[in-house]
């Protein structure tokens, strides 16, 4: 049931995206070394890709950089540092300044001298895909280092208007990591929406697989050699327990791939004046509702869930109107 | 001469006596007739000793050593004086030995002045003492820690430095040894004697030294250590006590009463031996002779507070907690600055659940003696019990890491009241409630709450009024049933209770293991392999001799087959005539019975006819399954591949462990056909074989990959009727009952695998949905419950799906708060908002 949810989310984000802000995806699936490995940087790459598509984000707008371009007609190019270099160029020249790059790194990491990705070829090192995010002054950039050993790469990328994610906390964690697997897997998953409003933000994907990938190395009886980091205020301080009311997490609770718009948006089509009066009240209730949580801590419990219960109602009843009055929706 | 020493070094003392001896008649010097004295001594030849040292000059000290080993202590102090009076060269030695035998009698101001002296020796003349001197300069500093505990890193000091002046100190090694043990540090105490051991294999002393060990770690045979030191020196006092605690803690007082006989023999005046003459009695239940050893001692030394420690420990080693606080309170009023005394009077308040009291107790041990690491880890561990959560569940109280107690709470809460219920009608007796319930998170820590220190196999304890066990996340998924754990506990706090904590570890641990049985299908100890040879090879002890199996096993194996064996004899005799056998049987133990004079007078038999009809009877029960592996041995021993298990297994049709073997191996190939019939023939040798390696497991396997589940899940359920800690098999088994569809098994099983892991909030998202199929309206609740506080990322909807399992159960109260939480986080989900419309429709108001 709540799954359908997220597919109806999916549809609403598509007739929105393009009204909205750009989103831009660079998927970089690295010298994989074995064919197993090859083999799940490629699947979790694609996923990413579909669901990226699935969330309105154009085709246009995904690039697909692998060891091996020619293995699927999705790959744009080899996965080179001059090709993502090139593509960030590309990007740069044509994104709006209110535009979201996510740059998204599947692979093996090291940190000996600096923290670096294999590719082929050359590596990519941290500063040097700082440098290539320059590129990107005014965009939001938003980069996923799944790789093991990637900790390293927060200070170096961290700034304004950047969310910056990395599967372990230093260079120190070198085993194989699967947070990438748990994080791609997020935006198809409805617990991953953890606020129910239809979409995934980056720091919702982020917690959902952090605590996927706990499960799994509990799961397997192994200890667990990746933590993940999330920093998103530029002070190049990640953390593993991001909210969006803490030092970091604010900025990726807000940060969508794709549009972002919720499940419960109206269309922008066939919106009447009684539609957008409901739109409207729910605003104005969701807003009440977050005024009132903040104030939690100085009210007396019964009167808070008073207070509560009347809001959240009050919302139900208007979500199911706008929810009764919603028309056919355009993919 | 130099060949003496070397023997005498070497351990080799009859060889270096006779040189000794031979060294003397040619006259030669001083040095030798020390020698010979030192090495009878070594040996307890106490007499002649003495005889050989005659009144020579130099020699005064020795003698009176020798004389207070046979507690001539007005002798010894004689000879000790005039080794000062005539400046003979050990007289600093001398004069220590003074010092010790004030404080031995109890004259301890007087004592610790001199001893104070010796700190102005070292600073005066420390690089001008001789080994021997920076011994006694140690021992002195040593004693003074009492008072000052810095001083015992001084003490170590002095030891390695009287060392490091003669690496041929052996004596002054093994009192290093002596101290680290004395401060809970086996590794280095073990260190110490072992050195000294690869130097000299006879020392009594380092022989000694290495029982006590032993004893501190729990590990080896530490009586027979002793007996190594008393085969080399019979009248050394020390060893025969050490000796007879061992025994005690055998409960076998009779045999400790006679060591200490036989050390008092040898040393009437040892405070020691008389404890352990007090212990033997006390455990006896003879009072008069107790008081008796009582007097004895405190006429020796009025301060001996050691005696109420020692005794306080014993009684703790037998499970008298209460018993071992009152005692220890004792020592603290004799001497209020026995940091011993204090530390084990702290452990067993906590033991019995006065928490407060007891961290007083502990901090002021920990004050007068920081190096006691035993009071350091509890000290620690109250710090994590600070931090956890307590909750009320009658008949117990939960305490609980805060990460976890929510969870718990559901399952520990009802599963101790329904074995609380049962145990009070199996035993018409129901202990005083509320019982603590500690379940620690982190095994080290039970094991420090349990015996101090970190290491403890075992997973469950019971001091009667508290338990203390592994919490189900203290060890890997699967590796431990914690709900028959917990009722194991319980069941020992009733029999501890009804016996008045006398009852002896067979009894106590065989009833555990029995009522688990009693409990559900499956629980308790399932048959294992090793037991079933050790069975056939007649190498399980005799009912009359099972209890030495619990207090002295011979390896963690043993132990295990112990359990196993006594919960069979209780099954025995649950089979007599008497339905009150077990009551009968604890409160006979309780009026101070021996194991002896309960079978006469509960049983009408005698231990003999015990053995012999228990052994009968056992052989009848495992009849088929001795046959099963009355032939298995040699041939099975020469298969050496795969190939070779999987062709002896076509002619050793009788022989089970080859026919699991080669069915196992052939499942590994994929070969499901062949492998059919040997693991079939395996199940069908052995029916109740239900270890983790059960053919029942690799049959199901077997035929989940066949595609058959029915046949599946049949043996997956005959496999958990027998052992329900099999988590694999209970999954399995409810994901191939799920798939016929027989959702009630399905729920059942996993049920049944919360009891064995329930960390895992998958399992518990698979129990609710099923539970709200079947309409198990509070299951459901229970298992939406567990997954919220498995602290899901996802929180509101879980949150809302535990909502919606109140409503399904028509609590809307509860529906109503779950689906506010769930909207606090989610004002927009729109299922939760449903849900609150349709409970505000049912029910209007909030409630207040």
């Amino acid at each position: 049931m709540r799954r359908g949810a997220l597919a109806a989310c999916v549809v609403a984000a598509c007739t929105v995206a393009s009204a909205h802000a750009q989103t831009y995806l660079v998927l970089v699936s690295g010298l994989a070394g074995e064919p197993v490995y090859r083999e799940r940087f490629h699947a979790w790459a694609s996923e990413l890709r579909s669901a990226a598509m699935r969330l309105g984000v154009p085709d246009s707008h995904v690039i697909y950089l692998a060891e091996d371009p020619a293995r699927d007609p999705s790959i744009r190019g080899p996965a080179t540092k001059d090709q993502l270099a090139e593509t960030l160029r590309r990007i740069a020249a044509r994104a709006a300044p209110d535009a979201t790059v996510f740059v998204v790194l599947f692979g093996h990491g090291s940190d000996r001298d600096e923290p670096r990705l294999s590719l082929p070829g050359p590596d990519l090192s941290a500063p040097e895909l700082d440098s290539m995010l320059d590129a990107l002054p005014a965009q939001r950039v938003v980069v996923i280092n799944t790789a093991s050993a990637s900790g390293g790469f927060v200070p170096v990328l961290s700034g304004p208007r950047r969310v910056v994610v990395t599967a372990t906390k230093s260079g120190f964690e070198q085993n194989h990591a699967v947070f990438g697997k748990y994080f791609t897997e997020a935006f198809g998953t409805a617990a991953a929406d953890l606020d129910k409003d239809g979409r995934v933000s980056v720091l919702e994907a982020f917690l959902h697989a952090k605590a996927a990938v706990e499960r799994s190395y509990a799961t397997d009886r192994r200890l667990l050699t990746e933590h993940a980091l999330l920093d998103d205020n530029g002070d190049g301080q990640g953390t593993g327990e991001p909210s969006a009311t803490a030092a970091d997490g604010s900025l990726a609770s807000a940060v969508y791939l794709g549009s972002g718009a919720a499940s419960g948006a109206t269309p922008h089509i066939a919106a009447d004046s009684t539609t957008l009066a409901l739109e409207r009240q729910r605003r104005d209730l969701e807003e009440r509702v977050a005024a009132l949580r903040a104030r939690k801590e100085s009210m007396p419990q019964a009167t808070y869930e008073r207070e509560l219960e009347d809001l959240v109602a009050r919302l139900a009843e208007v979500s199911r109107a706008l929810r009764d009055r919603a028309v056919p929706r355009l993919n | 001469m130099a060949e003496a020493r070397e023997a005498a070094l070497a351990g080799k003392y009859e060889e270096a006596i006779g040189l000794y001896e031979r060294a003397v008649r040619e006259g030669a010097p001083a040095t030798a007739v020390r020698g010979l004295v030192e090495t009878l001594r070594a040996v307890g030849r106490y007499v002649d000793a003495e005889r050989a040292a005659g009144g020579r000059w130099g020699l005064s000290n020795l003698v009176g050593e020798v004389r207070l080993a046979r507690g001539d202590l007005p002798g010894a102090a004689q000879a000790f004086a005039r080794a000062l009076e005539r400046r003979e060269p050990d007289s600093l030695r001398a004069r220590l030995n003074l010092a010790l035998m004030r404080l031995e009698r109890g004259a301890q101001d007087s004592a610790f002045d001199e001893l104070d002296r010796f700190i102005d020796v070292y600073n005066d003349r420390a690089r001008r003492l001789t080994s021997d001197e920076l011994a006694a300069l140690a021992e002195a500093v040593w004693r003074l820690g009492q008072r000052d505990p810095q001083l015992f890193k001084d003490a170590l000091r002095a030891f390695d430095a009287a060392v490091a002046a003669d690496s041929t100190n052996q004596d002054a090694q093994v009192r290093l040894g002596f101290l680290f043990l004395e401060k809970y540090n086996g590794t280095d105490a073990r260190v110490t004697f072992e050195a000294v051991l690869r130097r000299n294999p006879s020392h009594p002393a380092a022989l000694l030294g290495m029982a006590r060990v032993l004893r501190f770690e729990g590990a080896g045979d530490a009586a027979e250590q002793a007996r190594r030191a008393l085969a080399v020196n019979p009248n050394l006092v020390p060893a025969r006590v050490t000796l007879g605690e061992l025994l005690l803690e055998r409960e076998s007082p009779s045999e400790a009463a006679a060591q200490a006989d036989s050390a008092l023999a040898v040393n009437s005046a040892s405070l020691e031996a008389w404890t352990l003459k007090a212990g033997a009695r006390f455990l006896s239940g003879d009072s008069a002779g107790f008081r008796e050893a009582q007097t004895r001692v405190f006429a020796l030394n009025r301060r001996y507070a050691e005696f109420y420690a020692r005794l306080s420990e014993l009684a703790a080693r037998n499970r008298l907690y209460q018993t071992a606080a009152d005692l220890a309170a004792l020592g603290v009023r004799v001497d209020a600055s026995s940091w011993r005394s204090h530390a084990v009077l702290g452990i067993n308040l906590l033991r019995i659940g006065r928490m407060a009291e007891g961290q007083r107790s502990l901090e002021r041990a920990f004050a007068g003696d920081p190096y006691d690491v035993w009071t350091k880890n509890t000290l620690d561990l109250l710090d994590v019990l600070d931090r956890y959560e307590t909750r009320a569940a009658e008949p117990v109280t939960i305490v609980a890491d805060p990460r976890e107690a929510a969870l718990l709470e559901l399952y520990v809460g009802p599963l101790a009241r329904e074995a609380y219920d049962s145990l009070a009608r199996h035993y018409r007796h129901r202990p005083a409630t509320p019982i603590r319930v500690e379940l620690f998170a982190r095994h080290a820590d039970f094991s420090v709450r349990t015996v101090g220190l970190a290491g403890i196999g075992a997973l469950g304890a019971s001091f009667g009024p508290v338990v203390a066990m592994d919490s189900p996340s203290a060890r890997p998924a699967g590796e431990f049933h914690w709900g028959s754990t917990l009722w194991h506990e319980l069941a020992h706090t009733f029999h501890l209770d009804l016996s008045r904590h006398r009852v002896p570890r067979w009894l106590s641990e065989g009833l555990a293991v029995f009522e688990e049985r009693r409990a559900r299908p499956g629980w308790g100890m399932p048959l294992d392999l090793g037991f079933l040879l050790a069975l056939r090879d007649g190498e399980l002890p005799r009912v009359s001799e099972l209890n030495r199996a619990f207090t002295s096993p011979e390896s963690p194996e043993a132990l295990g087959h112990a359990y196993y064996l006594a919960s069979l004899v209780c099954e025995f005799l649950a089979g007599g005539r008497n339905p009150d056998v077990f009551r009968d049987m604890l409160v006979a133990y309780g009026n101070g019975a021996s194991t002896e004079q309960v079978f006469r007078t509960v049983l009408n038999t005698d231990p003999g006819r015990v053995d012999a009809e228990f052994d009968r009877w056992i052989r009848q029960r495992f009849a088929a399954a001795l046959d099963a592996v009355a032939r298995h041995g040699a041939a099975a021993r020469r298969a050496e591949s795969a190939d070779d298990v999987i062709r002896l297994a076509r002619v050793a049709r009788d022989d089970f462990p080859v026919q699991l073997a080669a069915g196992r191996a052939l499942l590994e190939r994929g070969d499901l056909d062949a492998a059919r019939a040997p693991l079939e023939r395996a199940a069908e040798l052995i029916p109740e074989y239900a270890a983790s390696d059960s053919p029942l497991w690799y049959l199901g396997q077997l035929h989940r990959r066949a595609g058959d589940p029915r046949r599946a899940a049949a043996v997956l359920g005959r496999l958990v009727r027998l052992n329900a800690g099999h988590l694999p098999a209970l999954v399995e088994l409810a994901a191939v009952l799920d798939s016929l569809p027989d959702e009630a098994g399905a729920a059942a099983a996993l049920d049944a695998a919360m009891y064995v892991y329930p960390m895992n909030p998958e399992l518990h998202e698979r129990l609710a949905r099923l539970a709200s199929r079947r309409e198990r309206r509070e299951m459901a609740v229970r298992e939406r419950q567990a997954v919220l506080a498995l602290a899901p990322t996802d929180r509101a909807g879980a949150e809302y799906e535990l909502a919606r399992a109140y409503f399904e159960a028509g609590d809307l109260a509860n529906a109503r708060r779950a689906v506010l939480r769930a909207l606090e986080r989610a004002p927009n989900y729109a299922e939760a908002q449903d849900l609150l419309l349709a409970i505000r429709a049912a029910q209007p108001r909030l409630d207040p």
